[in-house]
């Protein structure tokens, strides 16, 4: 391999990963995955120690069972998957603990967008309470809803490498991002007025 | 059918656009380094976040069923299974009866004997004698105890290694291994009193001796 690593592709990066456990394209790979890991995993889990977590999970998980990556696929898409499943085993644990946790915080449970309350519209407009409306809505919005809309609207993936992702077919993936973005519609309705 | 997604993308446009503006989230500085620390020092542990919690709910859900199961087996058995052992509950009354049995068992050998010694003479020693076998359709005193006669092993035979003929034919070995066995248990073996014995013999002979006359009786009065 003359050409310097952060030209070569995924898909390349892996193999060479796999077949001579090189250490540099492992690093490579890490490098251009952790920051959109992180992105997907926080506005999905909503946390950024246990998002920090999950993403160290994610490339430890790689880093043990490359070999279970097939090449017909493509890198990103598996390696999103595994941070998807890490994820929502994340989600699952937190619903166990909140029931049986004696003493709940409802804070902590619902995002409270209510704020809006405390804001006037001219102050809406402001960029930095907007996104923080946003964010708090899209933790509102049913878990199997939030991944596709995160995954499309965030992360800007195609409709195939979503499908690939979830599992789910194409039609599916389609009609859960539009059922989650009128979900998030709804909840920012004073944002949205129209 | 794209045209109907396309038109909801287009009525959440506005939405869509903010949702791509969202502040990018980046890894800790120090994100690399803590995952190469990690895989160098083979730390594979899972971290705070993996980790399974104890859970109550778990932990009751199989124990309340092993409960209840063995509470509901408890009040639903049957009475008569729960003293299923004979043996165990009326010691007593199987030694009595093996005692009853076993004097039985004792008229009858004393008859074959002399039954036996009275066809000697007849056959004036030409016939061999052949050995008694129990007769297999004769009643068996099955019922009185929790074993049949005809299943059982001597244990005084069987302890001395004399596992006699009877014993043998009767097949009552005691086996081992998968083949199934057909002992159905011990019996006590008497000895016979000496006196017993006398008295015995004094009453068959008295009976045959009747029954002699009785018949020379009958013999002479068909003479004309």
């Amino acid at each position: 391999m003359n050409r310097p690593l952060s030209e070569i592709k995924d898909e390349e990066l892996i193999k060479e990963f796999q077949d001579n456990n090189t250490l540099e394209a492992y690093e490579t790979l890490v490098r251009r995955y952790k920051d959109p890991l992180m992105n997907f995993v926080y506005r999905f889990v909503g946390d950024k120690d246990a998002c920090t977590d999950i993403v160290q999970e994610t490339m430890i998980k790689f880093y043990l069972n490359k070999d279970s990556y097939k090449s017909f696929a493509k890198f990103s898409t598996w390696i999103y998957t595994i941070a998807g499943n890490l994820a929502k085993n994340e989600l699952k644990r937190r619903r166990r603990r909140t029931i049986f946790s004696i003493s709940d915080n409802d804070d902590e449970k619902t995002p409270q967008i209510e704020d809006k309350m405390f804001h006037s519209p001219e102050k809406l407009t402001d960029g930095e309470i907007r996104n923080e409306i946003i964010e708090k809505a899209l933790l509102k919005v049913k878990p199997v809803y939030r991944e596709v809309v995160i995954l499309r609207d965030i992360q800007d993936l195609s409709y195939e490498e979503i499908s690939e992702i979830t599992g789910l077919a194409v039609g599916t993936v389609k009609s859960r991002i539009n059922r989650g973005r009128a979900h998030l519609q709804k909840l920012l309705k004073h944002i949205y007025k129209d | 059918m794209n045209n109907i997604y396309n038109e909801k993308e287009m009525k959440n446009s506005e939405l869509i656009k903010d949702l791509k503006n969202l502040p990018k989230i980046q890894a800790p500085e120090n994100f690399e380094y803590n995952l190469m620390t990690r895989i160098e020092n083979r730390n594979f542990e899972k971290t705070e976040a993996e980790k399974t919690n104890f859970n109550w709910a778990k932990f009751f859900a199989p124990s309340a069923v092993v409960v209840t199961v063995v509470i509901l087996f408890f009040l639903l058995m049957p009475q008569s299974r729960q003293n299923d052992n004979k043996f165990a509950s009326n010691d007593k009354n199987i030694e009595s009866q093996a005692l009853v049995d076993n004097s039985a068992a004792l008229k009858n050998e004393i008859l074959n004997k002399s039954g036996n010694e009275n066809a000697n003479k007849s056959a004036a020693g030409t016939e061999k004698r052949s050995l008694e076998k129990p007769n297999p359709n004769s009643p068996q005193p099955v019922g009185r105890i929790p074993f049949g006669y005809s299943r059982s092993v001597s244990l005084d035979d069987y302890i001395k290694g004399a596992n006699n003929q009877d014993n043998l034919i009767q097949g009552n070995v005691v086996n081992s291994g998968e083949t199934p066995s057909s002992f159905d248990g011990f019996f006590l073996v008497e000895k016979p009193d000496q006196n017993t014995l006398k008295k015995e013999r004094a009453r068959i002979d008295s009976l045959k001796n009747a029954k002699a006359k009785a018949d020379s009786l009958k013999r002479l009065k068909k003479l004309p």
